[in-house]
């Protein structure tokens, strides 16, 4: 009996020492966090009961988008919250406004988008590191568990760690490496609450279509990564070309009931018998029936260059890339996703502009 | 004033053909752009380096300031790094006979807010007589030592040099445990019990 204790110990050390060696690397997902006592791994979300889905006669009524089709929702932006860190921002997308309906359930129609940033460095590299005349990135994303209707785990999960590729990569053409030779900074940003991929009522089965391929909210979470990324990464004082600022635009249906005034802009055409194509800009998941494709550009808008593209899902009634027709809604989407990073560099700029003003005033005051 | 009180990342700030340069900025298309957030300074390039030149003034130097973290009232910690030709403080954490580790706290006037980990080789220590140098009798752990980077070294260390007059220990204490005085270019007194010490001294100002 005492030998199996035995045993068991020093198997526990071996781990313990396992994750202080790897500190800096990421813990496989293979790896079961046995650290910690874990919910199911299925998790668990507010109940839902069968009268508001509408089955019992009354109809449960989705949240659609009031806002103009090219406006943002309002961002909140602070830098410098994090004290211990180099540089921090928060960033808060407030809820889309309600249509002023009272809801039957308790669950909220839309979700807000809540980040928090910290960037740490630059310091020196660890000993081990090799000689680096630029300096090394690294981003880490971590969606809180209750971040989102479905739970998360402790331990980073592979859409997490995409995400924080696709960060890296819209980050690292904007800081001047060579500025900061052998050190190396890292950007630590946690999702308090993420967008939701859909609205929960398509989730349970009660909306009116089942929605098509998930993932619309990681873009939108993409976005604002990029954009709190880029203010706390101002705060902390590292060289950059320019700051870098993440939007958003989709290509969705909207009912032909709702659909306001023929607009050039946005306007696609018709789909099915009563709904049309639109182009949005900061599309909310779950205001939206149906979203077919989405774009999100990490964008530089005083040298108009683009650090950071992903574009995924499938325009309807085209079936390639090759057709000219589709590579024109390409454009189009992706001119709307700078539009909304144009948009959001001005809140990043003010944002930025206002905790410099502050910290030269509080270094004035110092001095005298 | 063309340019703005404060500049954000990206911000142009002015030509290139009437400003330089300097750090915190960089050149884009012709124009100076600010590359971190802070307020924009504008100063007269230093005459001395372009005293050759035909040109009679150089233009002013455009530069944006790193605003520092405030930890408390009086203490603020910037991101520096140690540069080729600074000037640093560092403390000797340990020595063997070809070299001195140190750590490096203060790059010029700033503190660091990490330690930076810097080698002061057994040659690099003193400017004349090097094959006599014994690191033994020039440093030792604990004493705090004004030096200059010569280079930004391998992947751990900074190389340092005491080479000059004003480069060497400044602060050291004795075996008993005393602040010691410097008395001469190579020794440090404990007032103490009266026994002196061999360093590589800096020279007072």
């Amino acid at each position: 009996m005492s030998m199996n204790r035995k045993n068991l110990d020093s198997e526990d050390t071996k781990w313990e020492l396992q994750e202080f060696v790897s500190g800096w690397y990421e813990i496989p997902a293979a790896m079961t966090d046995r650290r910690r006592i874990n919910g199911p791994p299925g998790g668990s979300s507010p109940v839902i009961f069968a009268s508001s889905l509408g089955i019992g006669g009354r109809s449960v009524k989705r949240p659609s988008r009031i806002r103009p089709p090219d406006e943002l929702r309002k961002i909140f932006l602070k830098t410098g919250l994090t004290p211990l860190a180099s540089g921090s921002a928060y960033l808060e997308l407030s809820p889309s406004a309600n249509t002023g309906e009272t809801c039957d359930s308790l669950a909220p129609s839309s979700s807000a988008l809540k980040l928090t940033c910290a960037v740490h460095g630059p310091r020196p590299l660890p000993r081990s590191a090799p000689f680096t005349p630029q300096i090394q990135l690294s981003t880490h994303i971590k969606f809180a568990s209750f971040a989102a209707r479905q739970r998360r785990g402790y331990i980073r999960d592979a859409s997490e760690r995409d995400l924080a590729v696709h960060l890296e990569t819209a980050l690292r053409g904007v800081i001047i490496g060579n500025r900061w030779p052998k050190s190396s900074v890292e950007v630590v940003i946690t999702v308090l609450e993420g967008e939701e991929d859909r609205w929960w009522g398509d989730e349970t089965g009660g909306g009116t279509t089942g929605g098509s391929a998930g993932g619309w909210g990681m873009m939108n979470v993409l976005a604002g990564c990029i954009t709190v990324a880029s203010a706390a990464i101002a705060d902390a004082g590292i060289d950059c070309l320019d700051l870098v600022s993440g939007g958003v635009a989709a290509i969705v249906k909207t009912p032909q009931s709702q659909h306001e005034a023929p607009d050039r802009d946005t306007d696609m055409g018709e789909i099915g018998k009563n709904g049309r194509l639109q182009l949005v800009i900061d599309p909310a998941p779950s205001e939206h029936q149906e979203i077919y494709a989405a774009c999100v550009v990490g964008y530089l808008s005083t040298r108009d260059e683009i650090t950071e593209l992903w574009l995924k899902g499938n325009i309807p009634g085209t079936t390639s890339f090759s057709t000219p027709m589709q590579m024109a809604e390409v454009g189009g989407l992706l001119d709307k996703a700078v539009e909304a990073a144009v948009a959001v560099r001005l809140v990043l700029g003010e944002a930025v502009r206002e905790a410099a003003e502050l910290k030269a005033g509080q270094n004035r005051n110092n001095k005298e | 004033m063309a340019y703005p009180s404060i500049a954000i990342p990206g911000q142009p700030l002015g030509l290139s053909s009437q400003y330089a340069s300097g750090p915190g900025t960089h050149v884009q298309n012709a124009h100076i752009c600010a590359s971190i957030l802070g307020p924009v300074v504008e100063y007269a390039q230093d005459t001395k380096a372009s005293s050759g030149k035909t040109r009679d003034s150089p233009p002013p130097v455009l530069s944006v300031q790193r605003s520092a973290q405030l930890v408390s009232n009086d203490a603020a910690l910037t991101n520096v790094l140690p540069e080729v030709d600074a000037v640093v403080l560092a403390r000797v954490t340990r020595i063997n006979p070809r070299q001195a580790t140190v750590a490096i706290l203060v790059v010029g006037e700033t503190v660091c807010s990490d330690e930076f980990q810097g080698l002061i080789r057994v040659q690099d220590v003193r400017a004349t007589e090097k094959d006599k140098v014994k690191i033994f009798s020039s440093f030792r752990p604990g004493d705090i030592v004004r030096a200059q980077v010569i280079s930004l070294g391998d992947q751990s260390n900074y190389y340092l040099s005491t080479a000059g007059n004003h480069l060497g220990v400044v602060m050291a204490t004795s075996d008993g445990g005393n602040t010691m005085y410097p008395i001469s270019w190579k020794e440090f007194k404990d007032p103490v019990t009266g026994v002196t010490e061999s360093r590589k001294v800096a020279k007072p100002f």
